[in-house]
């Protein structure tokens, strides 16, 4: 079956942000919710989510158009509806007779072989189900999304004895391709896989804190990067969640465990909590929690919860050598003699043993266990990958040290050499009968690791690597330290060029990592700007300006492939591709002024081309205005579709939704234009030249007298003024690409030599923040 | 031995010409107040007191040393007397703040001073250099009545200072001390530890002495993130401010050393002493930081002071001294031998000398102008960038100018022959005296590592921008000058190699952290000949200049000593290149068992 059309039940703020990620995916959703007493509107509760949907941050809507997909309405006057619906998700509150009042109105509506799936945390699926008809209960399972919908991955999916597989794989099918989730398949047990985990992590850990006295700064320091969970670690996140879910979601799991779960014997006596809800500090929602920004006094003070007091005082700077050691690895940070290592040791081992018991009763296997932990809880690692990295036998001795009891999953695993193994046939990992089995991935799914396990790169240096992706496609990888791009990641480029250009089709710029590219290391070129070694930064322009003409003209098609930040250089990269096949979480920019410099390798020229400078009819300012506004404000999309709106992508540029699929999908794109593909020809740009720079000077001094532009902006900006208006041109020249490149460098060396632009790119490089000077 | 006369007309070329302290009158008041009548007074009053009064004891100190005695120490005959007229003059305070008694004088005519007492004995100028030091700390870090107590007595000079850092197990890494303070109820504290090499730890100069130490309070974190800075002075202030109870802080014994025998090198016992805490806790080795690089600046102008006074002796001796005859042929026919200043190689050592003498001198005074603009400018940024050299320059300054004060009393006492070698003429004693220079204060090796480690990294080299633009300018708009071309083009040769050694380091450093290591010491004699050269080729533009409007001998001596910095000297630059470019492996190769 196809799911064409949505519909989302409860317009609360997962309801609603499910449907925007349907909206995103390019498919029409219904949203409803009740109708409340004595309103005009029928359908305010959806329409009012709609208007929240549009001012949310993280904004939950990817572009504009897809806000246009959602329609509002109400369960009463839309129910009939429902038949024009191939996937009903119910958001509901967690009650069960609402849920099951509701179901029995959607399964009267609903058309046939429609799915009604629930998202609910809380209830059992059998419970839900109980006294359903028949025909309900084939087409029902529970879809459980993390909040936010649109940039948490994970979805665990739980089928009922009855639900109808071929449903089950539809809606797995549809979540994983156009949701873009990584479905895991969970049990009907409480909590499922990740909350389950979560919650006991959380518990435990908060109650360890205060035990031993930590503070919650140095608790959330060691429970955060050290482990590789997020920086907010446990105290920081419940203030995320909010405080006051806390006890529910204790309550619920406690009533739903046997009495025989470790969880129940977590003590779930914190009176700190109970008075802080009650004084409605729930956290980042509430007045504060336990962190809050205090801005008594004109000043903002950002202030800590004191776990022994209950009062606030200044956030204090953590300072344990177990977190500064936690560097040398996982082990050091919990065989660490200080409060931080000790602290790290009761909770992990406490936490890594109590999963360790939980497989196979929450799911089929490990490697499923921690996909739910990694994308529900953004973990670096799952909990069996931590103690792979503590080392499997190393952990179990060291439990049992401690007198604390292995499961046998563990024993296992300690004797057998720990839960993962990597293979050139693709990773591997400890099966409940000790052997170890692949681990597949969804059909269709590629990540360049899976291709890395099976071979050894065409060429490769301490920036790129050049990847054979079979069918006579090559991958540029980048590697180097935030995928910043440097004279290695360039000439890496041009090899791969000179590889494909000797009887391969294609190229695809494509990396695992979290972002494509940051752009370039500005490191290497302040060091180089500060010692005055100005022929370097010359070399440096000039390398890739000549990377980027080879890329735009190569014989062959060059397939852009993001994933997360596209900035400056690594813009660039892509602007001078054939096309693109980016990530629905692309965030793309040219953000050079920030470091007080102009694009240089050919990010200028480019952005005029796509602003359509070569047409005379219009006259050529306003394209040379579009860019000018674009660059100068260093513009970046909130998405692949916005980065389409501001023409950093091309209308005919794919989108994929799911970041496991971003790399076969840019291959499949990039076998298609390599089939009969002619390459470009250099674009005849019409500049205005100096007329054109003096209406552009005059926008930026308006600015600065305005007060929205800094002295050095203008600087700046007068420097791109000078590139972008096409120097001393006129309209009636043709104004070539490799002249507006030319213009490119003058401006880069004549920026890189002030004081302004170096402060500008240490504080960058220091702070991580643009300095506004 | 030859007496001592201090090099007045260079230095006063260097302030008025090179520096043109003038030029800061408006932005600074101290330079305001530094006008060339003022200067040029203090500094021959200085020069005389220095040649009369410490230059005349410098061998009977060496001789008799320091007695030690039941916990006293007596320091060598005539030092107390000469210390007495130093007070009375009121040289201690000539830099001080006036606020606190000083006179107000700036930094680089200070640092002439302080080259001339070096000059004329470096044991006698330890005792008010170390309490500069102390002076600077409390001026930084004191509360106000830490200041109202002490300061006052430091700048007149009737008490002394003492840093007390070092330990038996501890030396550079400071992280390792174990004397340790403990809290009393009434907010003071007792010092309990030994602390080692203490300079002018006990002596009979003055009516107390002010110890500064370093110590653990109790459950301090580890390393030296732990160290918090104490206030201990010998005889424990009264409500009048004179001197009262005697601490719990006593000499032990005085070390038996290689030269600056007339300086008590003392082991220090405390022994419950009562002490304030100096600003906040644990933050002592910063508070420490922040004199650190006036104290090492000092150290640098110790060895300049010393290669000055071997560089007069040497050429007093080679002039008077008749031995053989000129290679050309008799010079002097009328005398049996000609004086050996005729000689090539005598010639080579002495122009060494003065070349590397004359171009520190400059640098150091430069440097000394721009620590006084770091404090005391109006414009921010100006006082950043001067912060910035300063901070760079300060390892370069130091290692170069006391490598220079032993070579040049190396090359002195070589000068001599065997009278060198021999006490008569007091080269020796300026060799040994020099030695300590290279080592403490942080040895000449840890200035390296500085620089490298430290120095070059901060901000991605936006310290050495503060060097390396100006000098790039001004290389690249003298390049095509006829008049300048000769120095400028080995100064652009040198410089260059500073740059690609400078851009090769900070990559191969990021690989392997002991590349940088093993080419530090040979990189900062690289960047300090650069920067030597910088500064001759300034001097030799001035001095071009002013020699074409009023022709001068000194100005003729100028052009040829630049000449021959950037013939003879500058060209290392091309070897120490290579020698860095090679790179860690030849160090690091040979097996540790096979030493």
């Amino acid at each position: 079956m196809t799911i064409a059309k949505v519909c989302v039940i409860g317009a609360g703020v997962m309801g609603s942000g499910i449907a925007a990620q349907v909206a995103n995916a390019g498919l029409p959703v219904l949203l409803l919710d009740i109708v409340p007493p004595g309103v005009e509107d029928r359908s305010t509760l959806a329409k009012a989510a709609l208007v929240k949907l549009a001012a949310a941050e993280p904004a939950p809507l990817m572009s504009k158009a897809a806000a246009k997909l959602i329609e509002a309405g109400n369960l009463e006057d839309d129910l009939k509806r429902l038949a024009e619906c191939d996937w009903i998700i119910e958001a509901v509150t967690e009650r069960l007779e609402v849920k099951q009042a509701l179901y029995r109105k959607v399964d009267a509506a609903r058309k046939p072989g429609s799915i009604l799936s629930s998202n609910t945390s809380t209830l059992p699926l059998k419970m839900l189900m109980a006294g359903m008809p028949e025909s309900l209960r084939r087409d029902f399972c529970i879809t459980h999304f993390f909040n936010p919908p649109r940039y948490m991955r994970l979805l665990e999916i739980v089928a009922g004895p009855d639900t109808r597989v071929d449903a089950i794989n539809a809606v797995a099918a549809f979540s994983d391709v156009k949701l873009g989730k990584s479905v895991v398949h969970a049990k009907d047990t409480p909590g499922f896989i990740a909350n389950r985990i979560g919650v006991y992590w959380i518990q435990y850990a908060v109650n360890a804190a205060i035990e031993m006295g930590l503070s919650v700064e140095e608790a959330d320091a060691v429970m955060g990067k050290p482990i590789g969970a997020p920086k907010s670690g446990v105290f920081d996140l419940l203030d995320i969640v909010g405080l006051d879910l806390q006890p529910h979601i204790d309550a619920s799991l406690r009533a739903a465990l046997p009495k025989s779960d470790g969880y129940q014997k977590l003590s779930a006596d914190f009176p700190l909590l109970q008075k802080m809800i009650s004084e409605g500090l729930t956290g980042r929602k509430g007045k504060g929690g336990f962190y809050r920004l205090n801005k008594a006094g004109n000043k903002k003070t950002k202030e800590a919860m004191d776990l022994k007091t209950g009062n606030y005082r200044p956030v204090m700077k953590v300072s344990l050598e177990s977190v500064d050691g936690a560097k040398g690895g996982l082990r050091a940070l919990v065989s660490h003699p200080d409060r931080g290592g000790k602290f790290a040791w009761t909770v992990l081992s406490q936490l890594l043993n109590y999963v360790a018991g939980l497989v196979p009763e929450i799911a089929d296997d490990v490697a499923d266990v921690d996909l739910a932990m990694r994308t529900g809880f953004n973990w670096k690692r799952g909990p069996f990958e931590l103690i792979d990295q503590l080392g499997a036998a190393w952990f179990a001795e060291k439990l049992a040290v401690e007198k604390m009891p292995v499961p046998p999953l563990l024993a296992t695993a300690a004797k057998q050499g720990g839960f993962y193994q990597a293979s050139s046939d693709g990773q591997k990992q400890l099966c409940l009968d000790g052997r170890y089995k692949a681990i597949t991935r969804p059909a269709g799914a590629l990540l360049l690791a899976d291709i890395k396990l099976k071979g050894s790169p065409l060429a490769k240096n301490g920036s790129a690597s050049v990847w054979d992706l079979g069918d006579d496609v090559a991958c540029l990888e980048f590697h180097s330290k935030m995928n910043s791009i440097d004279l290695d990641t360039l000439s890496m480029a041009k090899k791969a060029i000179e590889i494909v250009s000797k009887g391969m089709r294609a190229l695809v710029l494509y990396n695992d990592a979290e972002n494509f590219s940051v752009g370039a290391n500005i490191g290497l070129a302040l060091f180089a700007a500060n010692i005055g070694m100005w022929p370097v930064l010359d070399d440096l322009i000039t390398q890739g300006q000549n990377v980027m003409k080879a890329l735009k003209f190569a014989p062959f098609p060059v397939v852009g492939a993001p994933a997360g930040l596209a900035l400056g250089g690594g813009c660039e990269f892509l602007l001078h591709c054939a096309a693109v096949q980016a990530h629905a979480e692309t965030y793309m920019g040219l953000v050079e002024v920030g470091v007080g410099i102009v694009p240089g390798w050919g990010g200028c020229k480019e952005m005029l081309i796509r602003q359509n400078a070569g047409n005379v009819p219009h006259g050529p300012m306003p394209a040379v205005m579009a860019a000018f506004e674009q660059i100068s404000l260093a513009k970046v999309s909130k998405s692949a579709a916005n980065a389409k709106e501001l023409k950093y992508l091309r209308k005919a540029d794919g989108i994929t939704m799911n970041r496991d699929r971003l790399l076969p999908d840019a291959k499949a794109l990039a076998l298609k234009l390599a089939a009969e593909y002619i390459p470009p020809l250099p674009v005849e740009l019409r500049l205005p030249g100096p007329s054109g720079k003096v209406a552009l000077n005059m926008a930026i001094e308006t600015y600065a007298l305005q007060g929205l532009a800094l002295p050095h902006d203008v600087t700046v900006s007068g420097q791109l003024a000078n590139v972008l208006s096409g120097g001393a041109t006129d309209v009636t020249e043709i104004t070539s690409e490799d002249r507006v490149m030319e213009l490119e460098r003058g401006a880069f060396m004549a920026l890189v030599k002030t004081e302004p632009t170096l402060a500008r790119i240490e504080a960058m490089l220091a702070t991580g923040k643009p300095l506004r000077n | 031995m030859h007496g001592y006369s201090a090099p007045l007309r260079d230095m006063k070329f260097l302030l008025f010409d090179i520096l043109k302290i003038q030029d800061l009158a408006n932005a600074i008041a101290a330079y305001g107040e530094a006008t060339p009548d003022i200067v040029s007074a203090i500094l021959e009053e200085a020069s005389k007191f220095c040649a009369n009064e410490l230059q005349p004891l410098n061998r009977g100190g060496d001789e008799a040393g320091c007695a030690f005695e039941n916990g006293v120490v007596t320091t060598a005959p005539g030092f107390k007397d000469a210390y007495a007229k130093f007070v009375e003059g009121g040289w201690p305070g000539l830099a001080s703040d006036p606020a606190y008694g000083g006179q107000g004088l700036i930094s680089p005519v200070n640092f002439a001073f302080d080259e001339m007492i070096s000059s004329a004995n470096l044991s006698f100028g330890l005792f008010p250099l170390l309490t500069q030091g102390v002076y600077y700390a409390l001026k930084a870090h004191g509360t106000e009545e830490q200041k109202n107590t002490y300061l006052p007595k430091l700048v007149a000079g009737t008490w002394s200072g003492t840093m007390n850092l070092t330990e038996p197990q501890c030396g550079t890494d400071l992280g390792l001390i174990k004397t340790r303070a403990e809290p009393q109820a009434d907010g003071t504290y007792k010092i309990f530890g030994t602390k080692i090499f203490i300079s002018a730890g006990e002596h009979d100069l003055t009516e107390n002495i002010v110890h500064l130490v370093l110590a653990k309070l109790p459950a301090a974190p580890a390393g030296v993130k732990g160290i918090s800075l104490f206030v201990c002075p010998k005889f424990l202030p009264k409500a009048d401010g004179t001197p009262g109870v005697r601490n719990a802080v006593a000499c032990g014994s005085l070390e038996k050393k290689m030269g600056i025998k007339a300086s008590p090198t003392c082991v220090m016992n405390y022994d419950g002493a009562t002490a304030w805490l100096v600003g906040q806790p644990n933050k002592g080795l910063s508070a420490m930081f922040t004199m650190m690089n006036a104290a090492r600046l000092a150290v640098g102008i110790q060895g300049l002071g010393v290669a000055e006074a071997a560089y007069q002796g040497a050429v007093d001796y080679a002039r008077n001294r008749l031995q053989m005859r000129s290679a050309k042929g008799a010079k002097y026919p009328d005398k049996p031998a000609d004086p050996i200043i005729v000689h090539p190689d005598i010639r080579r050592m002495l122009m060494r000398s003065r070349a590397m003498i004359e171009g520190c001198r400059a640098l150091v005074l430069w440097i000394g102008q721009e620590l006084d603009i770091s404090f005391h400018h109006p414009d921010a940024e100006r006082r950043q960038a001067a912060e910035d050299l300063v901070a760079l320059m300060t390892p370069i300054v130091k290692s170069m100018l006391t490598d220079l004060g032993y070579a040049a009393a190396n090359d002195a006492m070589q000068v001599h022959g065997g009278h060198g070698y021999i006490r008569e003429w007091g080269m020796e004693q300026l060799a040994r005296d020099a030695r300590i220079t290279q080592i403490y204060e942080g040895t000449n090796g840890i200035q390296a590592l500085d620089l490298v480690g430290r120095k070059l990294p901060t901000g991605m080299g936006r310290l050495a921008r503060r060097f390396f633009h100006p000098v790039g300018e001004y290389i690249e708009k003298r390049a095509a000058n006829p008049f300048t071309a000769p120095h400028i083009a080995p100064l652009a040769k040198a410089f260059g190699r500073l740059q690609q050694t400078t851009l090769w380091l900070g990559q191969a450093g990021t690989a392997n952290p002991e590349e940088a290591g093993a080419a530090a010491t040979e990189y900062l004699r690289l960047f300090g000949l650069v920067a030597i050269g910088f500064m001759w080729s300034r001097m030799a533009e001035k001095a071009f200049k002013l020699n074409m409007s009023a022709p001068d001998e000194f100005y003729a001596a100028k052009i040829a000593t630049a000449q021959f910095y950037m013939a003879k000297i500058l060209p290392e630059t091309g070897s120490l290149m290579a020698s860095i470019m090679a790179g860690s492996g030849p160090v690091m190769g040979l097996k540790e068992e096979a030493f």
